[in-house]
């Protein structure tokens, strides 16, 4: 196969504009054939496995499709949308899922920290920057599973150091119950989407979320930023430092805007992951317990199609789901790219 | 850079040498494999090697990592599903709806098997719904109290013996638990896994759903007062452990583990409420070396009834072997599958008559077994899982454990709980029937049969 430069070209007459284009067609549907082996397994990939399943899911999800053949398929039109607005489930769990999202800030000015403290000139940086991202790399379930037993309400040592700490200081606290309990720091009530006093505290959502902003904290968003650390222009940074800055005002007004683009897509990637994120952590660490307090839409969407079998019905919240999550995109790209300009 | 990659090619290769290595032998030429999605229990193997070893033209595999109703319906209808397969509590309506279970009556009644005079009334509603059986019950279960003979003899108390009431109970349960200074309990009197509730709903006379199935009654008075007595072992009589004290014992993962292995390792509890299927993990001496324990009934309240429950195994009705797959199960309620069970003590086996034998009585490889016939009593007084054709199981568990966690936890007042259980259910039940019209055609037809002043 051999393709060839458009700068090696031989000059076109300005004559013959008509062959230049036939030609240049030609070999265009040339080139293709010979690319099209390369591209199609990928591409043949991605529409079965991925663009086929997603368009059926939008057709089934305006059908009352249910597994269980006693129940006859017909078109529903949009009652799996109304009867989803209507759906107290559907809204708790919508609620869970957006609680969920409350580590996000600290999770990505934890991975910005990490970030910056990664890229100073240390000893050894290489073996640190590896041991804070061992939790990308070790397998999830493990982790969930460690996890659970560090919240582990008599003898888990987060509640160890609690109890120690309060005894010392004579603070009479009372160390909190973790994944058993459905108390939160919002007072989110249990039954309803609304906040009760009673319901204030730390419980399993806060657990959860504790996990996840750990894991995330030395995850991609630090790879993210250290890489876009190294891209922040030296000579901005050091004529800062000669006008006199303080190493707050370089980071504030020098590296901060300079991170703008890379913060900008982690938001997004943060907000796509926490609408969708929770599954894993209901299954394996509370079969979204205690009373549903952790169950999100994506472990919901699961519940319906493959324990109650109402696949119509679950693609609708699926739908709903990326709806949601659309969204929120377009108001982030909307608002939060403007920063990105300079 | 070209030794990196050969030596990375090397390694590749000795990988997959082992992996061909370990690779599960095929089967024997002019037999038919048939695949059992059942769990991973040591007892299984034994249960299948029982089967092959008669077996002139057939050879079930086991497929633990396709159980589970998610699994078996999904992959069924996608046309991959397996041959066999187990199912548990409240599953028999999806599978008969779904057109996955083999209808089996009319084939065990050609070669004189009659399920529903032969095994125990309380697992036929696993396999058998209008008359048709659609499995075979592959054991059943109904609860009895697991004694720790050395924390009863540390003590001085006599091993309790049934028929036996919860008043009885009560003050030995609260002899037994024992607190340190900071009230930790060190020992506990009961172990129950919550899951076992409805025991204490059917003892006190209650149901979850009518008779009939159209509506959910777990808010009755005695339905109320039941689950406020299991509440009250934790809260107020403090026999048993909290949520939280029984994180704090919990031990993780692997089959048979929880509160069998809790009760097993040592001076945790004194007694525990637990079916004889629990033996199968009890009986590994090496996991429990100094475990000295007998049986004993569970106590009743005004009814003497126990939960009973189990498994049945089913022929998926899309597979090309199904005749072949036929023969496991009449296997199944044959001697052989039936002693096996018994022997192994995977609780106790579905067909009543090889139950009764002396060997079941007494087995003398396990002479520490010696009151068996407190199991036998236990299913005789065993009632079936309540389910109703109404609702979706699974759905409606999702709203009863989102109460009763609440009631676990002491977060919500046990009547409150129960009529909002009820309420949420019935509001199931009835947007169930909304979307099936046959369903609403029968349940419509069962509402106008009733006399009017039950309406």
């Amino acid at each position: 196969m051999s393709v060839t430069p458009t700068a090696m070209r031989p000059p076109v007459a300005a004559d013959a504009p008509r062959t230049v284009a036939k030609r240049s067609s030609r070999s265009d549907w040339r080139r293709l054939w010979q690319a099209a082996p390369f591209v199609l397994p990928n591409l043949l990939g991605f529409l079965v496995f991925t663009a086929g399943p997603v368009l059926f899911s939008f057709a089934i999800a305006f059908t009352n499709w249910d597994l269980q053949r006693s129940v006859p398929f017909r078109w529903s039109g949009w009652e799996n949308f109304s009867v989803l607005m209507a759906d107290k489930d559907f809204w708790l769990y919508f609620a869970n899922t957006v609680y969920f999202l409350l580590g996000m800030p600290v999770a990505i000015a934890g991975s910005l920290a990490l970030a910056l403290l990664l890229s100073q000139k240390l000893k050894g940086v290489v073996i640190y920057r590896t041991l804070f991202y061992l939790p990308s790399f070790t397998s999830g379930v493990a982790l969930m599973i460690l996890w659970k037993a560090l919240y582990n309400p008599d003898f888990g040592p987060v509640n160890a150091v609690i109890n120690s700490v309060s005894d010392f200081l004579h603070l009479g606290v009372k160390a909190p119950q973790w994944l058993l309990s459905t108390a939160n720091l919002v007072g989110l009530d249990v039954e309803k989407v609304a906040f009760t006093g009673k319901q204030f505290g730390l419980g399993a959502r806060d657990a959860i979320i504790i996990m996840g902003v750990w894991t995330a904290i030395g995850g991609s968003n630090m790879l993210l930023y250290l890489a876009a650390l190294t891209n922040v222009p030296q000579e901005l940074t050091e004529a800062a430092e000669l006008d006199g800055a303080t190493n707050w005002q370089v980071f504030r007004n020098v590296t901060w805007p300079q991170l703008a683009p890379t913060t900008f897509f982690i938001v997004v990637m943060s907000f796509i992951g926490g609408l969708q994120g929770g599954f894993e952590q209901a299954r394996v660490m509370t079969n979204g317990g205690p009373a549903g307090t952790t169950t999100t839409l994506s472990y919901y969407i699961y519940n319906k199609a493959f324990e109650e079998f109402q696949i119509g019905y679950a693609s609708a919240v699926s739908w709903v789901l990326f709806s949601i999550i659309f969204a929120v995109t377009v108001l982030n790209w909307k608002f939060g790219n403007k920063e990105t300009t300079y | 850079m070209k030794a990196v990659f050969t030596g990375a090619f090397v390694i590749l290769l000795l990988l997959s040498a082992m992996a061909w290595s370990i690779l599960p032998k095929p089967v024997e030429a002019g037999k038919t494999q048939i695949i059992w999605a059942s769990d991973d229990n040591p007892a299984r193997r034994g249960q299948i090697d029982g089967f092959n070893k008669i077996a002139t033209d057939a050879h079930v595999s086991l497929d633990p990592n396709n159980t589970g109703l998610q699994k078996v319906v999904v992959q069924s209808l996608a046309g991959v599903g397996p041959d066999v397969f187990d199912s548990g509590d409240g599953t028999l309506n999806v599978l008969i709806d779904a057109d996955l279970a083999w209808d089996v009556t009319d084939e065990l009644k050609k070669r004189g098997v009659d399920i529903e005079k032969d095994s125990w009334k309380a697992i036929q509603t696993y396999c058998v719904r209008e008359g048709r059986v659609y499995g075979i019950p592959s054991n059943a279960a109904a609860n009895a109290l697991f004694i720790n003979k050395t924390i009863f003899d540390q003590q001085g108390i006599p091993y309790p013996n049934g028929p036996w009431k919860w008043s009885e109970f009560l003050p030995i349960a609260q002899k037994m638990t024992i607190r340190d200074d900071k009230g930790r309990a060190t020992q506990f009197g009961l172990l129950i896994d919550w899951w076992l509730w409805p025991q204490f709903v059917i003892q006190w006379g209650g149901r979850i759903y009518s008779e009939d199935g159209t509506k959910c009654v777990i808010d009755s008075p005695e339905a109320i007062a039941g689950i406020q007595f299991l509440h009250d072992l934790i809260y107020k009589y403090k026999v048993m452990p909290s949520p939280v004290e029984e994180a704090a014992m919990a031990t993780q993962g692997g089959w048979g583990s929880g509160t069998i292995t809790q009760f097993g390792e040592g001076q945790k509890a004194a007694m525990a409420m637990g079916g004889r299927w629990w033996l199968c993990t009890l009986r590994n001496k090496k996991q429990f070396p100094d475990l000295k324990m007998t049986v004993c009934e569970a106590p009743y309240f005004n009814r003497r009834v126990f939960y009973g429950y189990g498994r049945a195994t089913f022929i998926n009705k899309a597979s090309p072997r199904r005749e072949d797959a036929l023969k496991f199960l009449l296997y199944m309620a044959g001697p052989n599958y039936n002693a096996l069970i018994n022997k192994q003590a995977d609780a106790l086996a579905p067909i009543i008559k090889y139950c009764y034998k002396p060997e079941v009585l007494f087995d003398p490889e396990f002479p520490e077994e010696d009151k068996n016939q407190v199991w036998l009593d236990a299913m005789r007084y065993a009632e079936p899982t309540p389910t109703s054709p109404f609702v979706n199981y699974q759905a409606a568990q999702r709203i009863l454990t989102r109460q009763l966690d609440l009631v676990k936890n002491d977060q919500k007042l046990v009547p409150d709980a129960l009529r909002d259980a009820a309420r949420e259910v019935n509001a199931e039940i009835q947007k169930t029937i909304a979307r099936n019209p046959s369903l609403k055609a029968k349940y419509d037809a069962i509402l106008a049969k009733r006399p009017v002043a039950t309406l």
